[in-house]
Formats: C-alpha cells, sequence, structure tokens
C-alpha cells in the first residue's frame, strides 16, 4: 500500500497512527501533489530553454507552443561556432580549475591552523574572518578592482584564483571538520617527527576527503556561476568566461535563439556537476548553513 | 594529554618564542594575505577612496564627505533607497514563509522524497546571469512571452510584465525565490528532522491533531532558524545587483533601480569612483549593522 512506509517516518507531524483516518490521507495526496507541483515549477523554466533553443529564429518568434517542431542539434553546433563558444569554455575551465585548487589549499590552511595548531592570538583572526562572512564582497568590489589594477594584475585569471583562497565560508566549513577529527592522530604524528605542514598533506586531508569534495563542488559552482569581477578584471582580455560572454549579450544585437542556446551551453556544466554530485550537495548546502 | 602536549611545545622554544605559535602564523600567513587583499583592506581602501576625488583610478584631492552628499542629494539615491524596502517588503512577503511551507510540506512525504528535495533545490546550481536571461524570456511582454503563451491557453489576455512599474519589484523578487527557496528549505527541513518525534507522540496523548502539532512543536522548533535566516535573508536582499542590471536595467523609470546596481552604474558607467565608494560605505555600516545582529541573534541560540 501507498502509505505502509509511513511506519519508517522518522521526522514531521503525521505519525503512522494518524493514517487511520481518511482525512489524514487525502491531506497527504494533497500534500504530494502540491510538491509535484512545485517540483514542476522548479524544473520547468531550464527544460523549458532546452527545447525552445531547438527552435530557429522564424519559429521561435511566430509560433506560440512549447515543444520545438524538430530535434536538430546541428542548429546548436552552429551557435557553438558562431559564437565561438569553444574559446569561453577553455577560458572558464582555466578560470574554474585555479579556483578550486586556491580555495582547497589557502582556506584548508588556515582551517587547519584554526582548528587544530591553535596558535597564540589565533582567535582574533577566527574573528575577523566570521566578520567577512557576513561583509559581503559586492560592497568592496569598486576598492578591490582599483587595488588589482593598481598592482597591475587585471587582464589575467590570477586576481579570480587568489580570490577564492579568501572565503571565509570554506574556512569554516573546513574548520568545523577538522576539529571533529580524532585528536589521537594529530598528537601521533607530532611524536613520529611529522612536521605541521607534513601532517596537514598526510594525515588531514586524507581524512577529510568528503569536506575537501563539498568545498571542491561549491567552489566549482561558484567559480563557474561568477561574474562580476571576471567581467571587471577579464573584459577585453581574450580570456572571457562563459559568464562574461553572456553578461555581453546585454548591449548585442544576437538574436534569441542564440541568446537561448547560450544559456544553454553555460548551464549544461552546473547540471552535470548536480546530477552526479546532487547528494554531497544537497547534504552539504543544508550542514554548512544551520552551523556556519 | 593536553599537559604533555603543552610540555612539548615549550620544550621546542626558540628565542622565547613557541615553536607552535610561529609555525601556525605562518602556515596561515599567505591566506591572511589573501584575505587582507580581497576582503579587509578594500573595505578600508572604500573609505578612503570615498573622501577624495579622482581622476580614473588615481585620487586627486581630498574633499572630506563631499561625495556623500553628493550621492545623498542624487535623486537616484531616493528611488534606490526606498526601492530597497520594496525589495525587503517582498521578499519577506513571499520568499520568506515559502522556504517554511515547502519544509513541512516535503517532510511529511515518504515516497519520492529525495526526489522532491534534489528538484526544489536544482534552480540554486543555476548560474545567476543565466537565470536572469531565462526568467527574461519568460516575462516577455507580448504573445511570444513565455508566461504569456501558457495564459494565453487558458484564454488570459498577454500581460506587460516587467514593463508595468507596480510589477517589477515582486516579479523581481518571484525570480530570486524560484531560485533560492529550495537551499532554504533544506535548511529548514533539517531543523525539523532535529526535533525529537516523541514530541509528536506526546502531543498526539495530549489530543492535539496534525496542525496544532505543526503550529506547537514545529514552528517553535524552528523558530530561532527561521529569525537566524531572516537576517541573512535581509542581507542578501540588499546586495541585490544582477536581477535589475540585466533584466530592467532598473526601469522602467528607476522602479527597480537597486543600490549595489547604483553602485555599479556611478563606478562602471560614469567611472566615477568616488561616489560609488561613498556609496558603498554607507551600504557597508547597515551591512555591518545588520550581521552584528545576526551574531547577537545566533550566540544567544548557543547560549
Amino acid at each position: 500500500m501507498f502509505f505502509d512506509n509511513y511506519r519508517k517516518k522518522e521526522d514531521g507531524a503525521v505519525r503512522f497512527y494518524d493514517l487511520h483516518s481518511k482525512r489524514t490521507k487525502i491531506l497527504l495526496i494533497i500534500i504530494y501533489l502540491i510538491c509535484l507541483a512545485v517540483i514542476i515549477v522548479s524544473l520547468f523554466p531550464p527544460i523549458w530553454v532546452f527545447l525552445a533553443s531547438f527552435k530557429d529564429i522564424k519559429e521561435f518568434r511566430r509560433s506560440a507552443t512549447i515543444l520545438p517542431s524538430q530535434f536538430d542539434f546541428s542548429v546548436y553546433a552552429k551557435t557553438w561556432n558562431d559564437l565561438k563558444f569553444a574559446k569561453f569554455y577553455i577560458n572558464s575551465f582555466i578560470s574554474v580549475a585555479g579556483s578550486v585548487l586556491s580555495a582547497v589549499i589557502f582556506n584548508g590552511l588556515l582551517a587547519y591552523v584554526l582548528g587544530v595548531i591553535k596558535p597564540k592570538g589565533h582567535k582574533v583572526i577566527y574573528g575577523l574572518v566570521m566578520w567577512s562572512l557576513l561583509i559581503p564582497s559586492t560592497t568592496s568590489v569598486v576598492a578591490l578592482f582599483i587595488n588589482i589594477n593598481r598592482i597591475g594584475i587585471n587582464q589575467s585569471f590570477l586576481p579570480l584564483w587568489l580570490s577564492f583562497g579568501a572565503n571565509a565560508f570554506y574556512v569554516v566549513l573546513f574548520k568545523q571538520f577538522f576539529e571533529r577529527l580524532p585528536k589521537e592522530l594529530v598528537e601521533a604524528a607530532k611524536l613520529d617527527g611529522c612536521g605541521y605542514l607534513k601532517t596537514f598533506t598526510n594525515i588531514i586531508l586524507p581524512l577529510s576527503k568528503s569536506i575537501v569534495m563539498v568545498v571542491v563542488i561549491f567552489a566549482v559552482n561558484a567559480a563557474w556561476s561568477d561574474f562580476l569581477l571576471p567581467y571587471l578584471v577579464l573584459n577585453g582580455s581574450g580570456k572571457e568566461t562563459v559568464m562574461v560572454r553572456l553578461f555581453m549579450f546585454r548591449t548585442s544585437n544576437a538574436t534569441d535563439v542564440e541568446v537561448l542556446r547560450a544559456v544553454a551551453f553555460s548551464i549544461i556544466p552546473p547540471v552535470i556537476l548536480f546530477t552526479i554530485f546532487q547528494k554531497q550537495i544537497t547534504e552539504g548546502a543544508s550542514a554548512g548553513a544551520l552551523k556556519g | 594529554m593536553a599537559g604533555r602536549n603543552k610540555y612539548r611545545a615549550n620544550n621546542k622554544t626558540v628565542t622565547g618564542i613557541k615553536r607552535k605559535d610561529a609555525v601556525g602564523w605562518l602556515i596561515m600567513l599567505p591566506t591572511i594575505i589573501l584575505f587582507a587583499f580581497f576582503v579587509w583592506e578594500p573595505l578600508l581602501e572604500s573609505i578612503r577612496l570615498s573622501l577624495y576625488t579622482a581622476k580614473g583610478i588615481r585620487l586627486e584631492r581630498f574633499v572630506g564627505f563631499e561625495n556623500y552628499i553628493r550621492v545623498l542629494k542624487h535623486p537616484d539615491f531616493l528611488a534606490a533607497f526606498s526601492n530597497t524596502f520594496t525589495y525587503i517588503f517582498w521578499s519577506l512577503a513571499i520568499g520568506f514563509f515559502i522556504p517554511m511551507i515547502l519544509a513541512v510540506l516535503i517532510t511529511e512525504t515518504t515516497h519520492f522524497k529525495s526526489f522532491f528535495r534534489v528538484g526544489i533545490y536544482f534552480p540554486n546550481i543555476m548560474p545567476g546571469l543565466a537565470t536572469v536571461l531565462m526568467w527574461g524570456f519568460f516575462f516577455r511582454p507580448g504573445s511570444t512571452g513565455v508566461l504569456n503563451i501558457i495564459l494565453g491557453k487558458i484564454g488570459i489576455e498577454p500581460q506587460v510584465w516587467l514593463t508595468n512599474a507596480k510589477w517589477t519589484i515582486p516579479l523581481i523578487v518571484i525570480i530570486m525565490t524560484w531560485k533560492g527557496a529550495g537551499s532554504t528549505a533544506l535548511i529548514y527541513m533539517a531543523g525539523i528532522s532535529n526535533i525529537n518525534p516523541e514530541l509528536y507522540e506526546a502531543a498526539t496523548i495530549d489530543g492535539a491533531g496534525i496542525l496544532s502539532r505543526i503550529r506547537y512543536i514545529i514552528l517553535p522548533g524552528i523558530f530561532s532558524l527561521a529569525k537566524t535566516l531572516l537576517i541573512l535573508q535581509i542581507i542578501s536582499v540588499f546586495q541585490i545587483i544582477y536581477e535589475p542590471l540585466v533584466m530592467t536595467n532598473g526601469g522602467p523609470n528607476n522602479a527597480s533601480i537597486s543600490i549595489m546596481h547604483l553602485v555599479y552604474n556611478y563606478a562602471f558607467r560614469d567611472f566615477n569612483y568616488p561616489m560609488a565608494a561613498a556609496l558603498s560605505v554607507m551600504m557597508g555600516i547597515v551591512l555591518i549593522i545588520l550581521s552584528g545582529l545576526y551574531f547577537k541573534i545566533t550566540a544567544s541560540k548557543e547560549a
């Protein structure tokens, strides 16, 4: 029976013994219908993007249907080539790879010192980091942009990579995880004459694969979607990322279907990432924000 | 154990500084430099910048609070300032309760539960810019707008959507909610599953129905979480920029311009960095107050 597995339900207000009443069953069916409707609202827009981007521009302007008249992948390939999207993809990949590496190494090291080594005065740094968690980067983007120009590292990926090395949220995620690792292991490494850095790379990191994974996934998605700083730093350098290209549509005379296909191109990598790592992503999202 | 550790650390004293402290600071130094360059110094630099006139990125003359006065006197500021409150109002009216309701509903399901969780979270992984461009097609006025196509099927006239100044901000908030509600709902769901299930059973014995169990057990159970998320939501609404910048360019007639959008216009359209900095600093102060409030609430929760 549909309601049988409510016997095993652990949380929530509806308990198994409520199901004797018909009203509860109707209530639950209504809840399922609402959830289904919500899922349709959540998933329909991106699905529409993929469907509609198969239309050609004439069909897109005239017909008022949701489904395209034909699924022809060559139109995709044509737009991909016309807009030279391969170049933007490569630029984005370079930007993402460096950002992820920097996110794990720098934030991981800081969290290791704050959570495990705890030298004198580490609380001051932790306090400052916690404040930066809530002082959003957008408020200081103008000054940051000027600083980047002053020291002459604009028009390169370097500032984008390094900016991911100063992420308070990742520091907090790492720190909470490292603090829960058994202290005995760190002590044992110390007795074996393992230096602090070596303890990090040989003991801490191998034990922290799950949290590293979460940070990597978040950083990949954030770096891929990041747009304001990449736009300011990379615009006109030939190193524009996919998001910078999307932003340029604001002032370009590209056709609707080209914009639509470009949007589709920009969604594909996050969708693939999400499909593979949906469990880590949804669990990381609820756990990280709760404690952070 | 702790005593032995201390003894070892003391043992390795080099010129009066404990080795643990020296190495610890050395390891975190690179990250501290990054935080200083990308987060802390720009905040101070904004303040300095806001007190000068500048040619491009070169500072010229100290002018005190002149930039602040110019920003405040500009009619755009009043528009952005009052829009911010409209954004906050709508995002509380629409965006605050939906995640809570979603969390309560999905918690009560057993079939397809993980599908529901993953499905509502999905919009969150869409890049912000792609989301905004995508919804632009949905809210397009005329017969090719996707929502107008759908409305047409049930016999409703095409609407003008974002070009109606009264609707602009609520519609932008709906887009933000579409994107953000799922991740907030997951946080509430985690909160709900932390509630001890025996409470429900005890309440049932006292004769409480399902609705009063939600009212008297679940809602109080997630109340402090809701307070925290409320402040985080207000902080994030303050920084809204993508939607007005890309969808409406602040229009129609400044009806949707946000403070961050105005900062963007000063800095990267007019290249007036000092005025942009002055506005950033004022916004920064508001955000620092809000985050102070956030810390107060989360700290009292743990106590």
